[in-house]
C-alpha cells in the first residue's frame, strides 16, 4: 500500500484472460472499443463508426468475419460470434444502430441482425439465424439455428411474439445517438494499447 | 480442500465489506459499499457509468458532483456471476445513467443482471433473474428465480414476484420477514468462513 497523502485506492480491473490469437480488427477511428473487451479469432473484426464496446465483450471470429455496423452498442459479457465447440462456418453480420444487451449471446455460423434491433439482456441467438430490422429480442429470450425473424418483430415472454406497430425508429436513432456521445466519454480506450499488444 | 489460496479468496476491508479478488469492480471511485457486503467472484459493477447532465438541483454549481454511479447499504450479498448496472435515458433532452441505490439487507443470486434504479432494504432477488431499467422495488420484496422485471417497474412492499414478464404473484406471509435476514449468510464467506448453525 502507498503512503501518499491521497488515501484513495485507484484498482485497476483485472486483465483480461487473451486466449486464443488476437483477431485481425479494423475499428473506425470514432468507433470506442473499450481495452477490457476480447477480440479473439482468426478472421476480420470491423467496427464501423461510432460504435461502442463495452468492458469484458466478447467478440469472436474463429469461425468467419464479425461485422459490427455503425452506431452499435455491444454491452459487457456478451459473446458474438461464439461456437461453443460446434464447426460451423460463416460469421455474424450487425447492421446499424443495434444493441446488444448484457449477457446475450449471438452465435456465429452466417448470423444476421438487422438495423435497428435490440437483443436484450441474457438472450440467446442461434447459428445462422437471420433477425430482421427493428427487431425487440426481450431479456432470456431464444431464437433457435437458421429461424428467420421478420421485420419489426417483439419476442417476449418464453417466445411469443408480436409486431412492433409504435414507429419510433426515427426516436431510438437519436436515442441510440446521444448514448453513444456519453459512452465514448465514459468509457477510456487507448487504441495505441492495443495496438501495441496485438503487435 | 486441500489447497487454499495463499493470499486468500477475498478481501476484508475495515468496514467488513468482503470483496472477492476475482470480482469485475469497473470505476471502483463510483462504487459505495455500506459495510458488511459479500462481493462474490466473477460479480460485476459498472460504476464507470456515471451521471453525466448535471443533476438538476446543481444548477447553482457550487457542491461538487456527486459522481456515485452504484450505491449499496449493509449486509448485502451478489452471488456469483450477477452484475450491477446503472440505468440510463434520456433526461431533459441529454443521455444520462442514474445511480443504482441498494438498501440493506439485499440478496442478489447467481448470474442476475440489475438495472434498476432503486432497491429497498430486506429484498431477496433469485438466481438469473434480469431486472430491467429503472424498477424500483420496495422493502421485503421477494423475487422469484428467472423473472424478468420489465424496465420502470414499482414493485410494492411485501410482494413475491416471478415470470416473464415478472408480475406480483403473491404476498410475502406474516411472520416471513426473518427470512430475509443475511446477517447469518455474511459469515458463511470469506477467508475464515463459519458454518451455519442451526
Amino acid at each position: 500500500m502507498s503512503s501518499s497523502s491521497s488515501s484513495k485506492r485507484r484498482s485497476i480491473l483485472p486483465p483480461v484472460s487473451n486466449s486464443g490469437p488476437q483477431a485481425p480488427v479494423n475499428a473506425s477511428s470514432s468507433a470506442k472499443v473499450s481495452d477490457n473487451s476480447i477480440l479473439t479469432g482468426t478472421h476480420s473484426i470491423t467496427i464501423q463508426s461510432e460504435s461502442v464496446v463495452h468492458p469484458r465483450a466478447r467478440l469472436e471470429s474463429t469461425s468467419g468475419s464479425v461485422l459490427v455496423g455503425r452506431r452499435c452498442i455491444i454491452h459487457e459479457r456478451t459473446h458474438i460470434g461464439s461456437t461453443d465447440g460446434d464447426e460451423t462456418s460463416g460469421g455474424v453480420v450487425l447492421g446499424d444502430y443495434v444493441t446488444v444487451e448484457a449477457g446475450a449471446v449471438i452465435k456465429a455460423g452466417g448470423t444476421e441482425i438487422g438495423g435497428d434491433t435490440v437483443v436484450g439482456v441474457k438472450a440467446r441467438i442461434g447459428n445462422g439465424a437471420k433477425v430482421g430490422k427493428n427487431c425487440t429480442i426481450t431479456p432470456l429470450s431464444v431464437v433457435k439455428p437458421g429461424e428467420t425473424i421478420p421485420d419489426f418483430t417483439v419476442i417476449y415472454s418464453n417466445g411469443r411474439r408480436r409486431t412492433d406497430k409504435r414507429g419510433v425508429t426515427e426516436l431510438q436513432h437519436r436515442v441510440q445517438a446521444r448514448h453513444v456521445e456519453v459512452l465514448k466519454r465514459l468509457i477510456p480506450n487507448n487504441p495505441a494499447k492495443r495496438q501495441a499488444a496485438a503487435g | 480442500m486441500s489447497r487454499r489460496p495463499p493470499k486468500g479468496e477475498y478481501i476484508e476491508t475495515d468496514t467488513g465489506n468482503k470483496v472477492s479478488r476475482k470480482a469485475n469492480l469497473v470505476g471502483t471511485q463510483n462504487i459505495i459499499l455500506g459495510g458488511r457486503t459479500v462481493i462474490q467472484p466473477e460479480v460485476m459493477i459498472r460504476g464507470d457509468l456515471t451521471r453525466t447532465a448535471a443533476s438538476a438541483s446543481s444548477t447553482g454549481g457550487s457542491a461538487p458532483a456527486n459522481n456515485t454511479a452504484v450505491a449499496i447499504g449493509r449486509y448485502c450479498f451478489l452471488s456469483r456471476g450477477s452484475l450491477l448496472r446503472p440505468p440510463g435515458r434520456v433526461y431533459k433532452g441529454v443521455f444520462t445513467y442514474m445511480p443504482l441505490r441498494m438498501g440493506d439487507h439485499v440478496f442478489v443470486g447467481h448470474g442476475t443482471i440489475v438495472q434498476a434504479a432503486s432497491i429497498g432494504n430486506n429484498v431477496h432477488i433469485g438466481h438469473g433473474v434480469v431486472v430491467g431499467e429503472f424498477v424500483i422495488i420496495k422493502d421485503y420484496v421477494r423475487v422469484l428465480d428467472g423473472a424478468v422485471i420489465p424496465p420502470n417497474m414499482v414493485i410494492p412492499s411485501f410482494s413475491i414476484v416471478g415470470g416473464q414478464p415478472a408480475r406480483v404473484v403473491g404476498e410475502v406471509p406474516e411472520g416471513g420477514h426473518e427470512t430475509f435476514e443475511l446477517r447469518d449468510l455474511y459469515k458463511t464467506v470469506g477467508n475464515n468462513p463459519q458454518p451455519i448453525n442451526a
